[in-house]
């Protein structure tokens, strides 16, 4: 019954790659505004269900990999990435059993205190972004979170 | 091993806390030497190495699409295409006629002066990758690196004025800030009277602002800014925009004056990466 017992590391390592290069990949004019952080909800994803996997570590080599690609300051995703990870894994026992309506909230939550730990870095740094567009990428995430945690599902269960 | 770690998960759940605190101090570890005190330039080089694989896999489709529909561009298009550039060609030789003896006279001018500012000599060209970085930024990153002697600061041009500058050298790849960022800055000359200010970017790659001119400059619809050559990392008289509107409020002491890049900010695909002689 229980999943944990075998790792799912290269389903996880596989789908973090395919997460980042959907951050970078580019997109036209008005997609690029409304990417949501893919690799965030990967990493939330298996905070969930397989925390034993990853763990946290899984969060700060995904944070450190976006901080290469167009961080600012090198450890400001990673910093984020981990403290939502942190309490993603603090409440996964209650969100694997939430409806899926429950479910997206949820991970809104979580997505909008990334942005805002990023936000904050960004300000406190003096690199701040201010316009409204960056807020679009957490609900848009939330959106699509029942999709993309059904599809991982299904390649998890091959 | 993995018996050994498959115990109890609520004994796991305990050290949660603690994990996260020691990856955070981490972080934020990093964040410190990288902000304050520049430690980590040698560990991101390397670390952007391990990614440049990624950036290229992400970005060759992309040339490989560009590459096809070259090769099988008709011959008509290309003929036109052949017959374009032969008149520029015979544009440009007819201008750089006189350049020589130009550069020549400036240098007199300047040696006369005694003015630090330089005129530019070498340069090599970069091609934009085509790799998305933050959409609330304006940066992009070019295919060429330290291995190239690009250098942080140094200033990039296109084929119609000034682009940007480069904030960050990786071994292989290098990231310019745009014109337009709006934490970008340039020092601007208004070229019909030398009325000096200071571009910042708006963060639309078509729109440079000026904020600090005030009502009573003169400044007009038209007129073109130039590089000054202050702060010393753009040389000076390169084209960086065209004034298209000046607005001044009476109640208000500054104008608000709205610039056209002269650069094709969104759209250049080869950009130059020059070093001025001092």
């Amino acid at each position: 019954m229980n999943r944990d017992d075998r790792l799912p590391r290269s389903a996880m390592a596989l789908t973090s790659l395919v997460a980042l290069v959907l951050a970078i990949v580019p997109l036209p004019f008005p997609l690029d505004v409304l990417r949501p952080d893919f690799l965030v909800i990967v990493v939330l994803y298996w905070s969930i269900r397989a925390p034993r996997a990853g763990g946290l570590m899984l969060a700060f080599l995904a944070g450190l990999s976006i901080d290469v690609v167009q961080g600012m300051v090198l450890g400001q995703h990673a910093f984020a990435l981990v403290l939502i990870a942190a309490w993603t894994m603090q409440v996964r026992l209650r969100v694997r059993v939430f409806s899926v309506l429950q479910q997206s909230l949820t991970i809104f939550a979580f997505l909008v205190g990334y942005q805002f730990v990023l936000f904050w870095i960004d300000g406190a740094t003096g690199n701040p972004v201010t316009s409204f567009g960056r807020w679009l990428a957490p609900p848009i995430g939330a959106l699509l979170w029942p999709l993309l945690s059904g599809l991982l599902n299904r390649l998890n269960e091959r | 091993m993995v018996a050994f770690r498959s115990t109890d998960s609520s004994g796991r759940q305990s050290g949660l806390l603690l994990r996260c605190v020691l990856y955070s101090m981490v972080a934020i570890g990093l964040m410190i030497l990288d902000r304050h005190y520049h430690q980590l330039t040698g560990i991101r080089r390397v670390l952007s190495v391990v990614v440049y694989p990624l950036e290229v896999a992400v970005a060759s489709p992309f040339e490989g699409w560009d590459w096809l529909h070259e090769s099988f561009a008709t011959r008509d298009a290309l003929r036109a295409d052949k017959a374009r550039l032969e008149e520029e060609l015979r544009m440009a030789h007819f201008r750089l006629q006189r350049f020589d003896a130009m550069e020549n006279e400036v240098r007199k001018l300047r040696a006369l002066r005694e003015n630090a500012a330089g005129v530019s000599q070498k340069f090599i060209v970069g091609d934009v990758m085509n790799i998305d970085l933050d959409a609330f930024r304006a940066r992009i990153v070019v295919d060429k690196g330290a291995r190239d002697g690009v250098f942080v600061g140094q200033a990039v041009l296109d084929d119609g004025g000034v682009f940007g500058q480069v904030a960050r050298v990786s071994e292989l790849t290098c990231e310019v800030i745009l014109v337009s960022d709006p934490t970008h800055a340039t020092p601007v000359q208004v070229n019909r009277n030398g009325l000096r200010t200071v571009a910042v970017g708006s963060g639309d790659p078509n729109h440079l602002k000026l904020p600090y001119v005030s009502t009573a400059a003169d400044i007009v619809k038209g007129d073109l800014l130039v590089t000054s050559g202050l702060g010393g990392i753009f040389p000076a008289g390169y084209p960086v925009g065209t004034v298209v509107d000046v607005h001044r409020d009476p109640a208000a002491s500054l104008a608000d004056v709205d610039v056209q890049p002269a650069a094709a900010l969104d759209r250049s695909r080869q950009l130059l990466f020059i070093w001025v002689d001092k």
